[in-house]
């Protein structure tokens, strides 16, 4: 048991690393080679890794030609809302299920439960009956509403909340605070971590979204990004570098989210009962 | 009461537990019933509602654009006996068992690799965790870019370092495996990032207690941070099965199920009956189907856990 | 401009009142209306409707319409069943003539009998005002059809010395066909010899091959399958080999999902079994090569495939007259003459049928198709605007599928594809 063979295994370990992470984004960049090579090389048989030269031709091309920025419009709208909202109802709904004992609290905890697992496929059609008899359909909030409580929020949030002591709360309904009061200013501060967590993964999920707002969206202007991605992407002559452009476009917002709070987002994992 | 001014942290949660259940929140209020109210409405508009109609729906036989007509339980006769079914069936278990443990054993040894001390450790965890934000609609489409037989640069890549083309998304062998490879690409750097908040949570005096003791590093591994992992295990198993089990987007990219019917998954299955075929009562019905599998997996696993810890 | 627009609306009313509408027209034509017209198509499609849109709104303006575009037929159709399930599908779209059947049977698209005139059926192609007539009435208009010929890489040919026929009586026997893909495959100019565009579950398109062996896929009366006979395993066996010799690339079989437009465009493959909607994608797209077209092959007979689209007005629609109204419009003679020489299709009018059409581009090859067109059985026109063909195509592309990538035997297919068409058939 030497030091140089420890160091070895660090080394090796590292370069390991290293490597992987050149798989993990090498798709992303081949994202990025393919809509900014010159039409022409697109289809050549012996891919080049580096384009030849670099045309932003695709980017130009796919912004006057679609509009992509009413996509991103509605998208960035969608998912703050949905974020707000989700994040906002899942806090309130998962610190009650850990904080309160009420008649009928644990049928209620496993039927929202259950809900998670319901594939979405499974209830395309009769959600979209509901959503068009409230007549919903091709707006912001047809596409919100319906994904808004996760279950799975819920379910981290519980996780979580179950940790804070109860004394902070009983502390505070002695000195006459009431129930919201409580909520606001004394389990909220308390729950940074947590939220971060909610907002990275809500955001993704609805940023992300697709067989939902496929069906609740049929105006073109009205789409999010990604059914702007199928919709090129399903073209009878799909035109491969606007494609890309769309697709590298459309990541780059979920990117600026998650580095603003990737640094929350295993310390607010960390935070949820995984102890 | 008394245990309360003592400071270590498992008293303090064992005082607060006798606390509560001598002392329960009891408040006869309608405060958590408004609390929950948003949620639960939500939640019974816009799930249970649907769920309620879908099985409906699967006692009909109903073209979507006619008129639905009531055949009793003959959908769910026909699925016992449909091939097709069980094909399905088979390809999302195969699916599942090729992409949850994978998954979850690769981003075990990134989040091991990642928790030590090195450098660019907070950069090579983003980049570990970038795919996540790549939607699925985008990576099936980058995907399909990149295994395409023709053109891709994956068999550019083989070709030129001298191997055979290989036929990636258009042989019913090649198909699964190349989906697979995308989903792990996708899921390794969830499963690494819960790993690492488990890994970070684990108190290090457990670990110093066990140098004391003289283990190797290994049996550290085995004893203290393998047991302590478990919660994170048994949240990752759960969600990663849902997923395989509702895995739809990234399909009807790359594949569309083909060829043959070698990546045909049970949801590829409903999306077909609902609005290929026009057989949406029989699409409900294997949706009622897969969901009770669904439901039924997620409580043995659930039980199972809760066993396993009590016998801890 | 003001001015114009309401002496264009006087105008419309004084047609109107000539043509003897009815009074709900009139007090429509009065007030605004907004339609939706939903399509799919290349961009030369798009913007031919677009034109067709502004056009009429100028005519009458006091209607909107809007267009909306969806990526392909799959996608449309997923997204107007479920709005029609919903009450809520745009007033007017695109469906293919295998699709007419399903519509109407389920009463989803308007009866159009009662907006047309005496004989107004008379100036269409008799298969194509056959294939949107459900049990005697009219559930949609015809706009415009395509067939299927043999693209191919003028290089490649010149370099294995083969001439391509210039004459629809001298199309190449399957035989020949055949003899020529392998020349191709050896001289290795391209990795792979041809393909057929029957990708995406079109796998209807596979039908003419079937005819051309003499062959049906229904007996006469469309009641029974007759698939499993000598002609239809022969035909089975005959395509499965284009795929166990590798003259086809793998990945072009009948679900993928594969652009065999753009591996004949870069040189994979050297010729191309395609619809004449892909002149303009070859001509933009197809620089290192020159391209020509000719006839699809044939056996014991001659025979392609029944493309092309009609127009429908759904049922959910608040103004089925006025939508009616625009259909018949569109497809008004110089409207569908303007429309199929834009985004180069073919007529499906007698009277332009008849006539040498002014093509945007490549009029030499728009020719070929055009004779081609005449080869259309009418038996495969029958079968295909079935009520019920949606489900047997659904049918045909999975045996087929599993036929070309998996090697399931073309008896098996067969009798398969036979056991599912008639469980279609029977209920």
């Amino acid at each position: 048991m030497t030091v140089s063979r420890a160091r070895l295994a660090d080394w090796v370990c590292c370069l390991a690393l290293i490597a992987g992470a050149v798989i993990m984004v090498f798709p992303i960049y081949w994202m990025f080679a393919t809509s900014v090579r010159p039409h022409a090389e697109i289809f050549e048989a012996v891919a080049r890794l580096l384009p030849s030269s670099l045309s932003w031709n695709n980017f130009s091309a796919v912004l006057t030609r679609y509009p992509v920025l009413a996509w991103l419009d509605n998208s960035v709208i969608i998912a703050v809302v949905a974020v707000a909202l989700t994040v906002f109802i899942n806090l309130l709904c998962g610190y009650t299920f850990a904080k309160f004992r009420f008649p009928g609290r644990n049928i209620l905890f496993f039927a929202i439960l259950g809900a998670l697992m319901v594939p979405i496929q499974v209830i395309l059609v009769p959600e979209f009956l509901i959503v068009s008899w409230l007549g919903l359909l091709n707006t912001h909030l047809g596409v919100i509403l319906p994904r808004a409580a996760e279950a799975f929020g819920i379910f981290m949030v519980r996780q979580f909340m179950v940790s804070i002591p109860d004394e902070l709360m009983e502390a505070a309904r002695l000195d006459g605070a009431g129930e919201f009061a409580i909520f606001f200013r004394i389990v909220l501060p308390l729950s940074k971590p947590i939220i971060a967590v909610l907002v990275i993964f809500t955001f993704m999920w609805r940023w992300n979204d697709f067989a939902w707002p496929l069906v609740a969206l049929t105006n073109q202007d009205m789409f999010t990004v990604p059914l702007g991605l199928n919709l090129l992407r399903g073209e009878v002559n799909p035109d491969w570098g606007n494609v890309m452009a769309l697709a590298l476009l459309s990541l780059l917002p979920m990117l600026a989210i998650f580095l603003a709070f990737q640094r929350y987002l295993v310390q607010g994992i960390a935070s949820t009962g995984l102890r | 009461m008394r245990s309360r001014s003592i400071p270590s942290l498992p008293r303090r949660r064992a005082a607060r537990h006798a606390y509560a259940t001598r002392f329960p929140l009891r408040r006869r209020s309608l405060v958590p019933y408004v609390f929950i109210a948003p949620n639960i409405t939500l939640f019974a508009a816009f799930s249970f509602l649907p769920l309620v109609y879908a099985i409906y729906i699967s006692f009909h036989d109903w073209t979507l654009i006619g008129e639905p007509e009531f055949i009793g339980i003959h959908n769910y006769l026909r699925l016992v006996h449909d091939p097709l079914f069980w094909r399905a069936l088979t390809n999302t278990l195969l699916y599942a068992v090729g992409t949850v443990p994978t998954s979850m054993a690769i981003g075990l040894l990134l989040a091991l690799g990642l928790n030590r001390r090195m450098p660019a450790r907070a950069f090579l965890r983003s980049l570990y965790f970038l795919p996540l934000v790549v939607s699925a609609v985008a990576t099936g489409t980058i995907a399909a870019w990149m295994f395409n037989d023709n053109y891709g640069v994956l068999n550019a890549i083989i070709v030129r370092l001298g191997g055979p083309r290989v036929p990636w998304l258009s042989s019913p062998f090649w198909a699964l495996p190349s989906l697979i490879l995308t989903t792990l690409w996708v899921r390794v750097g969830f499963c690494m990032v819960v790993y690492l908040a488990a890994l970070q949570s684990i108190p290090q005096m457990y670990y110093e207690a066990a140098r004391i003791d003289g283990a190797a590093a290994l049996t550290q591994f085995r004893h203290v941070t393998l047991p302590l992992l478990k919660p994170a295990t048994f949240l990752l198993l759960v969600l990663s099965i849902i997923y395989s089990f509702h895995v739809f987007d990234l399909i009807y990219v790359m594949t569309g199920g083909g060829p043959g019917f070698s990546t045909t998954m049970l949801v590829q299955y409903i999306f077909r009956a609902a609005f290929v075929t026009g057989e949406m009562g029989y699409a409900s019905a294997v949706g009622i189907a897969l969901y009770a599998m669904i439901l039924l997996f997620t409580i043995l696993q659930w039980r199972a856990s809760r066993q396993a810890e009590n016998v801890m | 401009m003001r001015h114009r627009y309401h002496m264009g609306r006087r105008g419309i009313l004084g047609a109107g009142l000539a043509l003897g509408t009815t009074h709900a027209w009139l007090a429509h034509a009065q007030s605004p209306v907004a339609l939706t017209l939903s399509v799919w198509g290349a961009q030369a499609e798009q913007d031919a409707f677009n034109a067709l849109v502004s056009r009429y709104q100028s005519l009458h303006p006091n209607v909107t319409i809007r267009l909306e575009v969806n990526g392909n037929s799959m996608q449309l159709y997923q997204l107007v069943d479920t709005r029609l399930a919903g009450r809520q599908a745009p007033d007017m779209f695109r469906i293919q003539y295998q699709q007419v059947g399903r519509y109407a049977g389920a009463r989803a698209v308007v009866d159009l009998t009662p907006h047309l005139e005496q004989g107004y059926g008379s100036q269409f192609g008799p298969a194509f005002w056959q294939a949107v007539t459900y049990q005697g009435r009219q559930y949609a208009l015809p706009h415009h059809t395509d067939t299927f010929a043999l693209y191919y890489n003028v290089d490649f040919l010149r370099n294995i010395g083969v001439e391509m026929p210039t004459s629809l009586d001298h199309s190449l026997s399957w035989d020949e066909f055949i003899r020529v893909a392998r020349q191709l495959k050896q001289k290795g100019d391209a990795p792979y010899a041809f393909a057929m565009a029957w990708q995406n579950s079109a796998a209807y398109r596979w039908l003419p091959f079937l005819y051309q062996h003499g062959g049906q896929l229904l007996d006469a009366e469309l009641k029974q399958p007759q698939l499993a006979s000598a002609k239809g395993v022969e035909t089975i066996a005959w395509t499965q080999s284009w795929f166990k010799e590798g003259l086809v690339p793998p990945s072009t079989s009948v679900k993928s999902g594969e652009q065999t437009q753009n591996l004949f465009a870069n040189g994979t493959i050297a010729m191309l079994l395609g619809g004449d909607w892909q002149i303009p994608f070859l001509q933009q797209n197809m620089a290192k090569y020159k391209w020509d077209v000719t006839y699809m092959p044939r056996d014991v007979a001659m025979a392609s495939d029944l493309g092309g689209n009609c127009l429908a007005v759904s049922r959910d629609s608040k103004h089925p007259e006025i939508a009616a109204d625009f259909l018949k419009f569109v497809v008004n003679e110089d409207n569908m003459r303007a429309f199929v020489t834009s985004a180069q299709f073919l007529p499906v009018r007698t009277a332009l049928m008849r006539q040498q059409l002014d093509y945007a581009l490549r009029p030499d090859a728009m020719k070929v198709y055009v004779e081609q067109a005449a080869t259309i059985p009418d038996h495969l026109v029958r079968t295909v605007t079935m009520p019920n063909f949606s489900k047997i195509n659904a049918a045909t592309a999975d045996e087929l599928d599993l036929a070309f990538t998996s090697d399931q035997a073309p008896a098996t297919t067969a009798q398969n594809l036979d056991a599912k068409i008639r469980a279609v058939l029977g209920g």
